[in-house]
């Protein structure tokens, strides 16, 4: 091992002539020198540098790198002349690539734009392919139910009904608590606190029922449909279900969404009654009002039209989360980080979707009546 | 073509936008052969299998599985096809959540009216041929890479196929692993009269079970005949292969003296 002392110098002759500067380098040129090198290869010039390394005894892969560097940069040009065995070695042993070039130029504003919306287009239109292919599929094993996979449909059922008992029945009860605290504290002072068994019933059968269920299972389960298809797509076990010639719409997509649709009719409900109860408790225990006298006002505020437009919403809803699953699912190209990106994407799009499916339902309805 | 063809792969043309991955690529097949595709990283050999099993339509040329137009068929024949073909992934491409029976017998649930016992039974078979019977309850999640390897080749063989595809069988497996999935397969072959394509980079493995080998590189084919006839051919590339010489070496790039002793500008 060679050992350069660290305040060495680099050892070279300038020589000015008729044909441009040549210049000799000498001894060790070896990355405790190279930036001295670096620095004097910098300098600018008029004319052709020739480098002789002749009397050059041991270069490193530093020096070879300040060199090819300084040629690229070279305006006046640069060329290595005489070379020692030492130097000859260094500068065979690495080679020279043709630079690459970057894979991705910088996009104008409107390139962007219109690369974007081609990229949307496409997403637009990858989603209605899967929304009707799976679509198509669920009816197809509703009328066929041989072609149902009953099996994954019960665990699925089971998974995203079931285990989201507890959760959904703590929100709601919460969700209708606070709905009758809000209302009891206004009503109060018209000394209508009864009135809060019609608001409480009424915002919570048609708004927060539905609502608070669709985010928790979108959350909870529009979450891991899209995480799971993913996964399933990274691993190329979608690959493998299709070369088995099993359909992976049918044998994946159709049991989550039609599991999907049966439950979240029936959280909502449950969404319904327990948000109803949390109401409930306030009236008796806060405002002190009968029991039996809240819960006739809460039921005569009610229409059997507000428990439609509740299951209606929650179909809409159920369809929608997993839809959105499923599509972020299935795009997934790549690895692992992917995988998290587009469940993140996924969950985010559902909220949205749940808003605005929100919204556009209670104008509709509102109209309607 | 003739009978003795499992595969017959005609002028595929491959493109993803403007990037043509496969340019113009032939393959034949013979029934009951182990036919190699050779190629590094992006030579195009993982897009030449995604045609032949049908995940992906060419652009342009045909492939002929079984003597069927694959990418002309729909529906049923296309299953039917399919059902004809194992694939064995390079990741397994096992469903996680199916112990490894369950993952053996899906496709026999799904394409055959077999009764459950027939299944159970059948199942058993082929475990025990590729000597898996002992972890036939196990999630492939708790088996070791060469077990998942012979799982997913059990299900690949599940419903008897007349070829069988094998990408990157020893990927990730130890050089003793790699080597008894070479005789497994060499075995499935004498015994079961299967044709085996397998796609791979390994070196190492194909003096042992290629009958004939394709070498592919940049999306061409560069080399095709027995694995004597290909290692014997004079064309750089080919040589640079067997030698594992490094692309860089072949191409482009010159040593830093060439490039400094010419003047710069």
């Amino acid at each position: 091992m060679l050992r350069v002392p660290l305040s060495a110098r680099l050892a070279y002759r300038l020589e000015s002539g008729p044909g441009g500067d040549v210049l000799h380098l000498q001894g060790e040129v070896t990355r405790p020198v190279v930036r001295e090198l670096a620095e004097l290869l910098a300098e600018p010039r008029t004319t052709l540098l020739t480098l002789d390394l002749s009397e050059v005894v041991v270069m490193d892969s530093a020096a070879v790198a300040a060199l090819v560097n300084a040629w690229r940069r070279s305006r006046a040009g640069l060329v290595v002349g005489a070379t020692s065995p030492g130097a000859e070695q260094a500068l065979t042993l690495f080679r020279v690539g043709v630079e690459a070039v970057p894979p991705t130029k910088p996009m104008s504003l409107f390139e962007g734009l219109g690369a974007a919306a081609f990229d949307a287009k496409a997403a637009v239109r990858d989603f209605l392919q899967i929304a009707a292919d799976t679509t198509f599929a669920m009816v197809a094993a509703i009328v066929h139910p041989r072609r149902m996979r009953w099996n994954a449909l019960i665990e699925q059922g089971h998974d995203i009904g079931a285990r989201a008992l507890r959760i959904v029945a703590l929100i709601t009860f919460l969700v209708g608590l606070t709905v009758a605290f809000q209302a009891a504290y206004q009503l109060q002072q018209f000394g209508a606190a009864i009135y809060v068994a019609d608001l409480t019933a009424v915002s919570v059968v048609r708004e927060m029922g539905p609502l608070m269920t669709a985010i928790l299972v979108a959350g909870r389960s529009g979450s891991s449909i899209a995480a799971e298809i993913a996964t399933m797509q990274v691993s190329e076990e979608i690959d493998g279900l299709r070369v088995m010639g099993i359909d992976p719409i049918e044998f994946l997509a159709v049991p989550r969404l039609v599991a999907l649709l049966l439950v979240m009719p029936l959280l909502t409900v449950l969404a319904d009654v327990v948000g109803i109860f949390g109401g409930f408790l306030v009236g008796v225990y806060y405002l002190d009002l009968a029991g039996q006298a809240f819960l006739d006002e809460a039921l005569t505020a009610l229409k059997p039209f507000d428990l439609f437009t509740g299951s209606v919403k929650a179909l809409a809803f159920a369809y929608g989360i997993g839809m959105i699953g499923l599509f972020y699912g299935i795009r997934v190209h790549g690895g692992a980080s992917e995988v998290g990106r587009m469940t993140t994407a996924s969950v985010v799009a559902s909220i949205f979707y749940i808003i605005i499916a929100d919204c556009f339902f209670s104008v509709v309805f509102y109209i309607l009546l | 073509m003739t009978a003795s063809e499992a595969l017959v792969v005609r002028g595929l043309v491959a493109r993803y936008g403007e990037q043509t991955v496969l340019d113009g690529v032939d393959l034949e097949v013979r029934r009951g052969e182990v036919r190699v595709v050779l190629g590094g990283s992006g030579s195009g050999k993982s897009t030449l299998l995604k045609h032949c099993i049908g995940l992906l339509s060419p652009s342009q040329g045909d492939v002929w599985l079984l003597g069927q137009p694959l990418h002309g068929l729909e529906g049923a024949e296309r299953i039917a096809v399919l059902q004809r073909i194992g694939v064995l992934f390079q990741s397994g491409a096992l469903l996680g959540s199916l112990s490894v029976r369950e993952n053996v017998a899906l496709p026999l649930r799904e394409h055959t009216d077999l009764p459950e016992g027939v299944i159970g039974e059948l199942v058993s078979l082929k475990l025990e041929v590729v000597e898996l019977s002992h972890a036939a309850h196990q999630l492939p999640s708790e088996l070791s890479g060469g077990m998942r390897k012979r799982a997913a080749l059990a299900r690949a063989m599940a419903l008897d196929p007349d070829v069988l595809f094998c990408d990157e069988p020893s990927a990730g497996l130890d050089p003793l692993t790699s080597a008894e999935l070479d005789e497994l397969l060499l075995r499935l072959r004498d015994r079961f009269g299967m044709t085996i394509v397998v796609v791979t980079h390994e070196l190492m493995s194909i003096d042992r079970i290629a009958d004939r080998v394709l070498l592919l590189s940049g999306g061409k084919a560069i080399a095709d005949g027995t694995l004597e006839e290909v290692k014997s051919s004079d064309h750089p590339e080919i040589r640079a292969y067997f030698r594992r010489i490094a692309a860089g070496e072949m191409r482009g790039s010159a040593t830093a003296l060439t490039v400094l002793r010419q003047a710069s500008r």
